[in-house]
């Protein structure tokens, strides 16, 4: 932590956040404090249920939290509305999730074209190709979904993340569903793209292998951070 | 466009489509409904004018004012003038007198003579006027002349050739008394005729028609300069009995149309509710991308637009088709074309299409734009769904729409008061035949075990179902069962060997000879009413022209002279509604209290012959106006009348072969008129036959509508379903028993809706009977057969066509799935 040279991509300070449910409160994250730099890779990691995919959630501005801020490259998420988290995400976030969650609806192309059509970007359709390239899936652009195998929608997932050109990338579980082939070589076109677009990179992962890849790993145990 | 793009993929997943199909069904039952009953109800005037022989009729002891004229003609109407006089008409054996109507070239504006060229032939339609120097004779004038075609009579000092025999004039239907033996003649030959002058007896008929706006504002500007006792005739007030008919029939068939449009709301609302739950994860997908909740919300109003948009012009087109398809029907039916309808019913359908999915669809949406972020990470985050605020939007638009059709407010709260309480039975006894079942099945194999189970599994979801199939089920047999019911009351009003003749002016010494031709020929007749002629001119002690300042709104009973009769007995048709009928005073027709504000015990002042009698009420009756024997407003002590030279009415009904027959024998009463009110009778029957048409075609798209939701309904669950199926195809169960499952819960779903609809049909029917229409309470054994049969069938085959899917669908798929 000493080249303070480096930005901060995001900030973490006393975060606490915890739930309401029928039992009464239930504290989900305890006095989390981290940092995260532009560029870095990392890996969050930790038994089921502790409270991984929650910090994600929040790191990205998913939901409001409890205590503490969140700085998303110098923007404090606690200052925000809905509205205006969701414009910070359209500016420098990208998402993969577990379960891919591809518009069943939209062929691969056009699940990659998406996130720039959402913000009105023309330039859609040829970022989107060049992408789809890049996963190795040129061929399969007119496919839907459920056309195609998991690790190919993963695939597809991961370039749609890129798409918008995110500054940081979260991901939750991007290997989870995948055999250890196709997660592979996810694993590798996700780093291949962070080296290559210098994009931050945090991954919350049960896989040892992928989280060993990382610059850092940040172990959560019970809602507390442990770095290791 | 992006979000254009994103609404046309949405299209090939079954929810839109539903959403589309239900959105245009509605609004094509409200626009087709709309468009036709407008239709009829112009047609209805249309032909009504052609008894008038013009839209609007004035007449007048003095000649039609040249001014009246220049103004008509100004403002773009078309006007003709007549002229009704009596005189003395020589020819061949000698003289007679008749009523001579010299009438324009262009007389009638509206509809046409009816004349043959045999003596007492039933007539053909001709559309024009009799040309200069010619005559028309009826064939009971040229019978007493002794006179053919081609011969000369004498109207006064004219000369004119007989050229056709007259059966029928245009205005002939609205004067029951000039019709003694009749004469049309040209106006130019009025003048040589010699027989206007001064003195003479001579109504003038000022006619005009056109464009009904124009005709509007030339009748107000025209009102205020009418002499006293002269009015403006309107077609409508003609047959007013006949506009409410339709009237009813509106309401009735757009309150059935609200079913349909009901339950396409429902559709509506369950496929939305599958596509919202589809859809929550991809919208919070979109959300992680940087969506903000502003753009989602353009987006989302951007697809309903659309789909708004498609379905009405999806809907308002089958509307249109539809009811110019009802409308070819009739028109060989009658063989007149009905008048094109007027747009401005377009708008209803519109109305519909908005309001239905702002309440069934648009609360459900905005779930859909909530939905939180988070929720890509938490599977579970934004689903919690309280239906109670969803249920009360649907309901709320429920009532709205049928406040709009009904166009008030006591039958939509008397249908939605019944509607809860059909619910609440339905959930009550669903419950106990599900849960009975399940214990049933406990013996059972296993398809019977799986399917019923089913059932009571998916306890909430089944329920609805079910209270949705008992619906549709219900209501199709109490709608079959009005439709016959009404159709039979209805065609009860005009029932066979109704009279259509009305023979005036007959003497006491006439009688016998009549009745014996008559009852010789096998013509039907009703009695003989003594008829004598006065004026209502004071109410309590108040003279009429006090009390009705205002000429428009004068009540019927002091508007114009009175046919007056006695008798000792309330006659066929009429119910006695309060006091006493043999009593020393009047008994007076209920609606025309109603309208002139009287009641038992209020005295009216009555002059006949120029003697005033003043008598209290002591009877109110009813009548059955439309049994078209002769009926009174008032009814007089014998005492009263008895001084009074009276004349005798009756009716008859003839047919085309004894009509030549009656009108020959008729001859030797040159004396008797008769008023011919078969066009009017055929009216009423046309627009009979026209209801029942359309009465099925709303019966078929509330089956339509309910059709859709049944496949809605079985689609909300179709997810689960597929799971369940996959799960239990990959424990070792064979498609068979899956299928025999799925067989199982929709059939027993099916039976017990049939049950349970055709209880509460038999329930409605019964009550309809006894208090709508007064008819003898029957049961109806053939529903409880149709019902369980149709729900079993009906069910089932739509059931597991909409979730063929679960048998087809290889478990391996489901780990597929998205
Ligand atoms: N909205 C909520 N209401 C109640 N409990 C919640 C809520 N959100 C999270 N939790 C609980 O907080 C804990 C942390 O959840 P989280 O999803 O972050 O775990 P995780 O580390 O991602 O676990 P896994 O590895 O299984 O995905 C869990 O026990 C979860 O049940
Ligand atoms: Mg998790």
């Amino acid at each position: 932590m000493q080249d303070t040279e480096t930005l901060s991509a995001l900030t973490i300070e006393k975060l606490n956040h915890s739930v309401t449910t029928s039992n009464g409160e239930l504290d989900i994250l305890k006095g989390i404090n981290l940092d995260i730099k532009d560029g870095e890779s990392v890996a969050i990691v930790g038994a089921s249920g502790s409270g991984k995919s929650t910090l994600l959630g929040l790191m990205a501005g998913l939901d409001q939290h409890t205590q503490g801020t969140i700085k998303l490259y110098g923007e404090a998420l606690e200052t925000l509305d809905e509205e205006g988290r969701a414009i910070l995400r359209g500016k420098y976030v990208g998402f993969i999730f577990q379960s891919f969650h591809l518009l069943p609806s939209l062929t691969a192309l056009e699940n990659v074209m998406l996130p720039n059509e959402l913000k009105g970007n023309g330039k859609a359709d040829d970022r989107a190709r060049e992408l789809l390239e890049k996963v190795g899936l040129s061929h399969r652009i007119t496919h839907y979904p459920r056309q195609l195998s998991g690790g190919e929608q993963q695939r597809v997932a991961i370039a749609r993340a890129f798409a918008s050109a995110p500054k940081i990338l979260f991901a939750d579980e991007p290997t989870g569903n995948l055999d250890s082939k196709n997660g592979a070589l996810v694993e590798d076109l996700l780093f291949d793209l962070n080296r290559e677009q210098g994009t931050t990179l945090v991954v919350v992962t049960h896989d040892p292998e992928l989280s060993q890849r990382c610059d850092r790993r940040i172990e959560i145990y019970d809602g507390e951070l442990k770095e290791s | 466009m992006f979000a254009w793009r994103l609404l046309l993929r949405e299209f090939k997943t079954g929810d839109v489509l539903t959403l589309l199909v239900a959105l245009a069904l509605s609004v094509a039952t409200v626009t087709g409904i709309g468009l036709f009953v407008d239709r009829l109800q112009q047609s209805f005037e249309v032909q009504s004018a052609n008894l008038l022989g013009a839209d609007r009729s004035v007449r007048r002891d003095e000649p039609i004012p040249q001014k009246w004229i220049d103004d008509a003609q100004q403002a773009g109407l078309e006007t003709a003038q007549t002229a009704s006089f009596s005189s003395m008409v020589f020819g061949g054996d000698g003289l007679q007198l008749a009523q001579v109507t010299a009438v324009a070239d262009n007389y009638p504006l509206r509809g046409e003579f009816l004349v043959d060229e045999t003596l007492f032939g039933v007539g053909k339609a001709l559309q024009e006027a009799p040309k200069a120097g010619k005559i028309w004779l009826s064939s009971r004038l040229a019978s007493l002349l002794g006179v053919k075609l081609g011969d000369s009579v004498r109207v006064g000092e004219a000369p004119l050739m007989v050229t056709r025999f007259l059966v029928r004039d245009p205005g002939s239907a609205t004067s029951a008394f000039s019709i003694a033996p009749r004469a049309i003649i040209n106006r130019s030959d009025l003048a040589s005729t010699q027989v206007i002058i001064p003195g003479a007896r001579v109504r003038y008929a000022f006619l005009y028609a056109g464009d009904p706006e124009v005709l509007e504002q030339f009748d107000s500007a025209l009102a205020r300069k009418l002499g006293e006792g002269e009015r403006i005739r309107t077609p409508i007030e003609r047959g007013e009995r006949i506009g409410s008919t339709v009237n009813r029939a509106e309401s009735f068939l757009l309150l059935a149309g609200t079913l349909a449009v009901v339950m396409s709301g429902v559709a509506m609302a369950l496929a939305s509710a599958r596509y919202v739950k589809r859809h929550l994860t991809q919208f919070a997908v979109m959300k992680t991308m940087g969506a903000t909740p502003k753009r989602l919300v353009r987006l989302m109003v951007f697809q309903v637009s659309m789909i708004t948009l498609l379905g009405i012009i999806l809907g308002s087109g089958l509307g249109l088709l539809i009811q110019a398809l009802i409308a070819d029907l009739l028109s060989s039916l009658m063989n007149s074309s009905l008048p094109s309808p007027s747009l401005n019913k377009l708008w209803l359908g519109a109305a519909t299409a908005i309001i239905s999915v702002l309440a069934f669809c648009a609360p459900l949406l905005a779930r859909l734009v909530n939905v939180p972020p988070l929720r890509v990470l938490q599977p579970n985050a934004g689903l919690q769904v309280s239906s109670t605020s969803l249920f009360a939007f649907g309901l709320v638009g429920m009532y709205g729409l049928m406040v709009i059709y009904a166009g008030g407010w006591r039958l939509p709260s008397i249908v939605m008061i019944g509607l809860a309480v059909v619910t609440g039975l339905v959930f009550l006894v669903g419950w106990g035949l599900f849960a009975v079942s399940r214990k049933l099945s406990k013996q059972s194999t296993t398809g019977w075990q799986l399917g019923l189970a089913a059932l009571h599994r998916r306890l909430v979801s089944n329920l609805f179902q079910l209270l949705v199939f008992t619906l549709i089920i219900m209501l199709s047999l109490v709608l079959v069962g009005v439709q016959s019911n009404l159709i039979q009351d209805w065609q009860a009003q005009v029932p066979e060997n109704t009279p259509n003749h009305y023979l005036f002016n007959v003497q006491e010494t006439q009688l016998e000879g009549i009745r014996g031709y008559t009852q010789d020929n096998q013509i039907t007749a009703s009695d003989w009413f003594p008829m004598v002629r006065g004026r209502v001119i004071e109410i309590n002690g108040e003279a009429v022209d006090v009390l009705f300042p205002d000429r428009r709104n004068e009540p019927e009973i002091v508007e114009r002279e009175l046919n007056l009769t006695w008798a000792d007995q309330i006659g066929e048709g009429s119910t006695l509604v309060d006091g006493d009928f043999n009593a020393a005073g009047v008994s007076i027709e209920q609606e025309a209290a109603i309208e002139a504000n009287v009641g038992l015990g209020d005295e009216l002042t009555i002059n006949v012959g120029g003697i005033d009698y003043s008598l209290p009420i002591t009877s109110i009756r009813t009548v059955d106006w439309q049994s078209m024997q002769p009926n009174f407003y008032l009814i007089l002590p014998h005492s009263v009348l008895s001084d009074y030279q009276a004349n005798y009415v009756s009716s008859v009904f003839l047919d085309d072969t004894s009509a030549a027959g009656f009108y020959r024998f008729m001859a030797n009463y040159p004396t008797v008129s008769m008023l011919n009110i078969g066009e009017l009778l055929k009216q009423v029957q046309d627009i009979i036959a026209q209801l029942a048409n359309a009465l099925k075609i709303v019966l078929t798209f509330i089956l339509g509508a309910g059709a859709l939701v049944l496949i809605a309904s079985v689609r909300s669950t179709l997810d689960e379903r597929l799971e369940e199926g996959a799960l239990l195809r990959t424990l070792g169960a064979t498609k068979k028993i899956v299928r025999q499952a799925l067989l199982i819960e929709f059939g027993a779903l099916g039976l017990f809706a049939g049950l349970i609809g055709a209880a509460g049909a038999e329930l409605a029917l019964v009550g309809l009977q006894h208090f709508v229409f007064e008819m003898e309470v029957t049961f109806h054994p053939l529903l409880w057969v149709v019902g369980p049969l149709a729900g079993w069938g009906i069910v089932t085959i739509i059931g597991v066509f909409a979730s063929r899917a679960v048998l087809k669908v290889p478990p391996i798929r489901l780990l597929r799935s998205i």
